[in-house]
């Protein structure tokens, strides 16, 4: 509770990103509903994601932001008995199309997730691997491929000198920041990153953190995070969800200075959670 | 430290020393127990070699290092000659054979149970494969015999002899006539009965990739099969290959159902339709009615066996290290 208000007083006290003007939509929800089975997991979900700016979503535990990130990519495709209905487009595609070819979609929807999913092969190979689904490309247009993802990762200088060392050799940070390098290679146009910081520590938080900002500069992000500080600082919308709800979605500013919903407020101010 | 010695004082007076030193004294029993069991493996093991050395001893003597190159096994010539290069070649080319066809099969059917299976399927192929274990290796004897031999003396093998006729290399591997009882079938059922082992073992390491690699994975865009070539067997090549090397282990030393259906004969054939013979079949279908040089010479086949079987086990296990290397660990 205690640190929960602290928190809730250092978002205030951040120096809030001037609002930017209304970006067009990059993605666009409309009456998305969501069921594990006969579960409803998700209902009504109506929200758009501007082009390059970075949308944020919040909410206590089993609320559906991870399951409606999920949805973006199509990944809960993988297992069964799980089922999508509305409509959700990117750009003109509607997401949820049957006949689409998902290889595709992901390759357009890059996601980074919980945990640090480096692959087990070589730093180099993480990178290239990804790219050589899509591309046949010279080894040496695949060494700048390999060099421009890493340096996008934030993660070149410090492996340089071990491109062949295995992934997992990494620390748990510089390996997130692979995932994300790996994901940037396939330059999609959405990035979803889903609690990226929460197995890291502080100082990896704030380079991973510090990279999301660089990247809204060309790709479209959406970020799932339980600390509400790292919303703030990194987002410009912000939206707030709640047993599968979602109660608010607003400039992150406002979000974090006067929401209009009460749960909003509740939460954010430590109320539950 | 003050709240624990509280605890200590509540539990009334008894003597400390005297509690500690019986876990002591279980300690020590335990370490030794367990000691001992572990020590009695490698007393059995020397003791074995020791044995099968004793035993191949005037064997050994009396033909040499040219044991291993000679072909002609005839006890009953005189004076005997006895050479274990037929039995070798059977063993080998029957497991090799063996293992070309389970290892992708058998692989395929761990892919297409984890990944691909719907799970009302998943249950029933599962306990198949396991019972296929069960089978004892007489019954995959006598039904090669009396089943698979004679179907695939009638249809498989002119085929293939037909097709391959003339030409280089393969015309030799594939040449007539077909036999009920041939390399072939041997290793077809030796593929049979280790697909089980290989199967399982894969199943059960490749449910051990964390789902979110695999979504991760499928997330950059990857196909099933990308998925599975790229990060799930890479991932778990150690245990994929555990299980191969106990197929192939059980492969080489397989003896009961080989017996049955490779024909018994020492010569040693371009062909894989023709019959041969392997160490353990050789082995098991000799010793009942052996004596003197004869039996010593069996047993030096099974001392060569071990050997054999060391040789190509710790090969696997280079081949493994090396492997290792290159994925960057």
């Amino acid at each position: 509770m205690s640190d929960l208000s602290v928190s809730m007083s250092a978002a205030g006290g951040l120096p809030q990103a001037p609002v930017l003007p209304e970006a067009p939509p990059k993605v666009t929800v409309r009456n998305l509903n969501f069921y594990y089975g006969e579960h409803h997991a998700l209902k009504n979900i109506n929200l758009t994601l501007g082009a390059n700016r970075v949308t944020a979503f919040i909410g206590p535990s089993g609320c559906g932001k991870s399951t409606l990130l999920r949805i973006f990519n199509r990944m809960y495709d993988l297992y069964p008995g799980q089922r999508a209905t509305g409509q959700l487009m990117l750009d003109q595609t509607n997401i949820l199309d049957g006949k689409l070819d998902l290889n595709l979609l992901r390759a357009r929807v890059g996601m980074v997730f919980q945990k640090p999913t480096p692959f087990p092969m070589t730093i180099y190979e993480n990178i290239a691997f990804g790219i050589r689904l899509y591309e046949k490309i010279s080894k040496s247009e695949m060494d700048d491929r390999v060099e421009k993802a890493l340096r996008g990762g934030a993660l070149w200088n410090e492996v340089k000198d071990k491109l062949n060392a295995s992934g997992l050799s990494l620390s748990g940070g510089q390996q997130q920041r692979l995932c994300i390098a790996r994901t940037v290679a396939v330059r999609p146009e959405v990035i979803l990153f889903d609690e990226p910081c929460s197995a890291l520590d502080p100082i990896s938080t704030a380079k991973v953190e510090e990279l999301i900002q660089e990247l809204s500069e060309n790709y479209t992000i959406a970020i799932v995070t339980h600390n509400m500080q790292q919303a703030a600082r990194v987002s410009d919308k912000t939206a707030f969800m709640y047993l599968g709800e979602l109660i608010e979605f607003d400039d992150t500013s406002k979000i974090f200075t006067s929401p209009t919903d009460r749960r909003t407020q509740d939460y954010i101010t430590g109320r539950f959670g | 430290m003050a709240v624990q010695s509280d605890i200590v004082d509540d539990a009334g007076p008894y003597d400390r020393a005297k509690a500690l030193s019986a876990f002591r004294f279980g300690d020590v029993t335990f370490y030794w127990i367990t000691r001992l069991s572990a020590i009695s493996v490698l007393l059995i093991l020397g003791g074995i070699i020791l044995s099968l050395i004793v035993g191949a001893f005037p064997a050994m003597k009396e033909f040499g290092f040219a044991f291993l190159w000679t072909q002609r096994w005839a006890p009953s010539a005189d004076p005997p000659v006895l050479g274990a290069l037929g039995p070798m070649y059977g063993t080998l080319v029957t497991s090799f054979i063996a293992m070309l066809i389970a290892i992708p099969v058998g692989l395929g059917i761990a892919i297409f149970l984890t990944e691909l299976c719907p799970q009302w399927l998943r249950r029933p192929i599962g306990m198949a494969i396991e019972l296929l274990a069960g089978i004892p290796s007489i019954i995959y004897g006598m039904w090669g015999f009396f089943v698979l031999g004679p179907f695939l003396a009638n249809t498989f093998q002119p085929f293939m002899i037909k097709i391959f006729d003339g030409v280089p290399v393969l015309g030799a591997i594939f040449a007539g006539p077909p036999s009920y009882l041939s390399l072939f079938n041997a290793a077809l059922i030796l593929a049979i009965m280790v697909l089980p082992f290989i199967t399982s073992i894969s199943v059960d390491v490749f449910k051990t990739v964390p789902p979110v690699l695999k979504e991760a994975a499928y997330g950059v865009g990857c196909t099933t099969w990308e998925v599975v070539r790229s990060v799930v067997i890479p991932y778990t090549r150690v245990g994929v290959i555990g299980g191969v090397m106990l197929a192939l282990g059980r492969a080489l030393g397989e003896t009961m159902a080989v017996t049955f259906i490779i024909g018994n004969s020492f010569r040693i054939s371009s062909s894989i339709f023709a019959p041969g013979t392997t160490i353990s079949a050789a082995i098991a279908s000799e010793f009942a009615e052996s004596d003197g040089l004869h039996q010593s010479g069996l047993i030096l086949l099974g001392l060569l066996l071990f050997v054999l079987t060391f040789f190509v086990l710790a090969g696997a296990r280079l081949m493994l290290m090396r492997l290792e290397k290159k994925a960057g660990n």
